[in-house]
């Protein structure tokens, strides 16, 4: 009976999910290009060979999975640090709260722009920074030139992507702090337990599932990332930030060539569970894991 | 008895004389035309949208929807409603090496039956090109446009010719402290260091895609000298190191606060640094590419011109708009006031233009001087290919020729799978 209660929401995740993801796989085995005039021709497969063969789209794969891994990871690590703090009983921490939500806040387009204008050459801020404390010596460059400089500019993606995502997690693992009873901490006092280690032994243990849906949710996004880049670089220079979505944005609407593109959206769609799954399975453990601590 | 008839004959009447003044002002209601424009260019042609309406006034009304100012943004929006299939504008303006893509893809009517061939030879030879696709008109230019070299006349007595000069005459200024670089252009990965690589590649005496046939050019000896004279262009100093990040905007504006001698860019910018704020005005003067000796020089051809959708269902009125907003009248006020380059030849012979605009000769002769972007339907990723490769070049990611020969390979294998399913 209840299994069928949830028939209209099995409907509607159908509906917006199911027959898109359906439709693209469809169109992944068909040639659909301007030169077909748009018509769906099958084309036996022809599109996934050409995927793995594609030198560009193992490329971007590696360049989004940098990209995920690296900011996640930062925003995971500075989200606990302002989640702690949020956490502690202290003046003025509400207005410091909602401060600390603006960033997430933003639309992305318009502080990918900021983030542009910030490591401008030559007249961005970070780049007359360098200048003041004679940076770029060391390199022996007249400029830093981040956006123009293939091995820093995917840095720079990766700071405006820290800078907007890490309230997100930080709001996350603030909802996850308050769920930890407080008479854990205080029963861990009289113990003769030092503050220090009851985040070790307490905050961290208690956290696990919290700190895995904050790295199961950014890294979902981040593997998905189009418009940071698309604003803040293109996917330039040398295609050294292109990510998978762009790549794809590129073969429908550029290209006009929606089987290569649908073929690449099913194939990071297929990364992409994976890496869920696998981040799922770890959550399982942990859920073990908390059992056996209580 | 006759009561009610009469009533059912007065309700009758009634419903009768309803539909036909309904009908009646459905026909007197003036054909709606809507043309998709990118922001700016629906600006300036306001005032020629407001006199065609007043002339046609119940008869039809013009409207203008204005797209975004940036080029690919301006694309994604005329791409997605034309996925749509019933697209709700009945013109669009087009790039001009969007032309065969749009045509492939069957979006586009041919002009055809409203353009007669006399007017397709009144325009300006560089105007003429860009216009067709498989023998069928299916474009008409709002304007003609080119790349072009802008040099400072308080610098230099004489624009330089060929490369060697241009780099002689920069590192002479640069060592006088004139100027902190020589020469400034459009070295971002995107379109317009396609159309910059286009203008240096002829000028070498290469070729990208030998028109009519599917013969790339990019691992010639030509085309890696092009390659290797831009990226020394960084390297030796003569452009700044930024170049590779830099589209129109950030050019202009480098060139505006005297931070070059040479600039390349379309000829809007003229209309820019010529603006009273403006530093440099009355300093600047334009030409056409440097080319090596024994070549000719070459402008890679731009411009917007419009284009009817198969989906419209008032062609004629559109051709109608169209044939006003590019008329001889037309081109005038955009050029007096927007500086918008006429495509009609004997406009850049027009004494009143002559004395408003000291450059129309060098429009002019740029014009005749004027390449296309290879004519594929394909182009979006042959010139993905090449920007790719050449920003790799530029930023010292890539070797010269290995990189040029990837190029090559590339296309040819681009080339090649479009052929096969035809």
């Amino acid at each position: 009976m209840i299994q069928l209660l949830l028939l209209p929401a099995a409907l509607l995740i159908a509906l917006i999910f199911g027959i898109p993801l359906l439709r693209y796989l469809w169109l992944s085995f068909h040639a659909d290009s301007v030169i077909t005039s748009l018509v769906a021709i099958p084309n036996n497969g022809a599109n996934w060979f050409r995927l793995f063969n594609d030198q560009r789209f193992w490329q971007d794969t590696y360049q989004t999975a940098r990209f995920a891994f690296v900011s996640v990871s930062l925003e995971i690590f500075l989200a606990l640090g302002i989640a702690l703090l949020l956490d502690q009983r202290w003046r003025g921490r509400g207005v410091v709260r909602a401060i600390t939500l603006l960033p997430w806040a933003l639309p992305t387009t318009v502080m990918a722009l900021g983030w542009r204008w910030i490591f401008n050459t030559p007249n961005g801020p970070i780049e007359q920074f360098a200048k003041l404390i004679g940076l770029q010596h060391l390199y022996g460059l007249q400029d830093l030139n981040i956006l123009a400089n293939p091995s820093l500019t995917w840095l720079a993606t990766v700071v405006g992507d820290v800078w907007k995502t890490t309230p997100f997690v930080a709001l996350i693992l603030l909802a996850g702090l308050q769920t930890i009873p407080n008479d854990l901490y205080e029963a861990f006092d009289l113990e003769g337990g030092k503050p220090c280690a009851g985040l070790f032994k307490i905050t961290l243990p208690l956290l696990q599932p919290y700190l895995l849906l904050g790295l199961l949710f950014r890294l979902a996004q981040a593997f998905g990332v189009f418009d940071l880049i698309q604003v803040m670089t293109g996917g330039g220079p040398a295609s050294s930030t292109e990510s998978l979505a762009l790549y794809a944005y590129l073969n429908a609407m550029r290209f006009l060539d929606f089987g290569y593109s649908a073929t690449v959206m099913i194939a990071s769609f297929l990364l992409l569970v994976f890496i869920c799954l696998f981040g799922w399975l770890v959550i399982h453990q942990t859920k073990h894991f908390r059992e056996v601590v209580k | 008895m006759t009561s009610k008839r009469a009533w059912a004959l007065a309700i009758l009447l009634l419903l009768t004389s309803f539909a036909l003044v309904t009908s009646w002002a459905l026909i007197l209601r003036p054909i709606q035309v809507n043309i998709l424009m990118p922001a700016s260019i629906a600006k300036s042609t306001a005032g020629l949208v407001r006199q065609f309406n007043n002339d046609h006034h119940g008869y039809i009304n013009l409207q203008v929807t204005q797209g975004p100012q940036d080029t690919e943004a301006m694309s994604d929006l005329a791409i997605s409603s034309l996925l749509l299939g019933k697209s709700p504008y009945d013109a669009l303006l087009i790039d001009v090496h969007w032309l065969p893509k749009y045509a492939r893809a069957g979006w586009l009517t041919p002009l055809d039956p409203w353009i007669e061939q006399q007017e397709i030879d009144s325009l300006a030879p560089g105007a003429q090109l860009g216009n067709s696709y498989d023998d069928h008109l299916y474009r008409w230019p709002l304007m003609a446009d080119m790349g072009l070299l802008y040099w400072r006349t308080d610098l230099i007595s004489k624009p330089p010719r060929t490369p060697e000069e241009l780099v002689k005459v920069s590192q002479r200024l640069q060592q006088e402290g004139k100027v902190p670089y020589g020469y400034i252009w459009q070295g971002r990965q995107y379109e317009g260091l396609s159309c910059v690589f286009l203008e240096v590649l002829d000028g070498f005496g290469g070729q990208w895609l030998t028109p009519g046939t599917d013969a790339v050019g990019l691992d010639s000896s030509a085309s890696v000298k092009a390659a290797g004279w831009l990226r020394d262009l960084i390297i030796s100093g003569v452009s700044p190191e930024a170049v590779v990040n830099y589209s129109e905007p950030e050019t202009l504006q480098a060139f505006k606060s005297g931070d070059a001698a040479l600039m390349r860019n379309w000829p809007y910018a003229w209309g820019e640094v010529q603006k009273d704020n403006s530093p440099i005005k009355g300093k600047v003067g334009v030409t056409t590419m440097v080319a090596a000796p024994g070549h000719t020089s070459t402008a890679t051809l731009g411009s917007w011109g419009f284009s009817i959708l198969k989906g419209s269902s008032n062609p004629e009125a559109a051709a109608e708009a169209i044939a006003f907003l590019t008329s001889t009248y037309a081109q005038k006020q955009l050029f007096l006031n927007y500086s918008y380059t006429p495509t009609k030849a004997t406009l850049f012979k027009d004494p009143e233009l002559l004395s408003k605009s000291q450059i129309l000769p060098d429009l002019a002769k740029a014009l005749q001087h004027t390449e296309q972007r290879p004519q594929t339907p394909v182009y979006a990723q042959i010139s993905d290919v090449l920007q790719r490769q050449l920003s790799s070049i530029l930023t010292s990611q890539g070797e010269l020729k290995t990189a040029m020969d990837r190029a090559q390979v590339n296309t040819e294998q681009i080339l090649l799978a479009a052929g096969e399913t035809r």
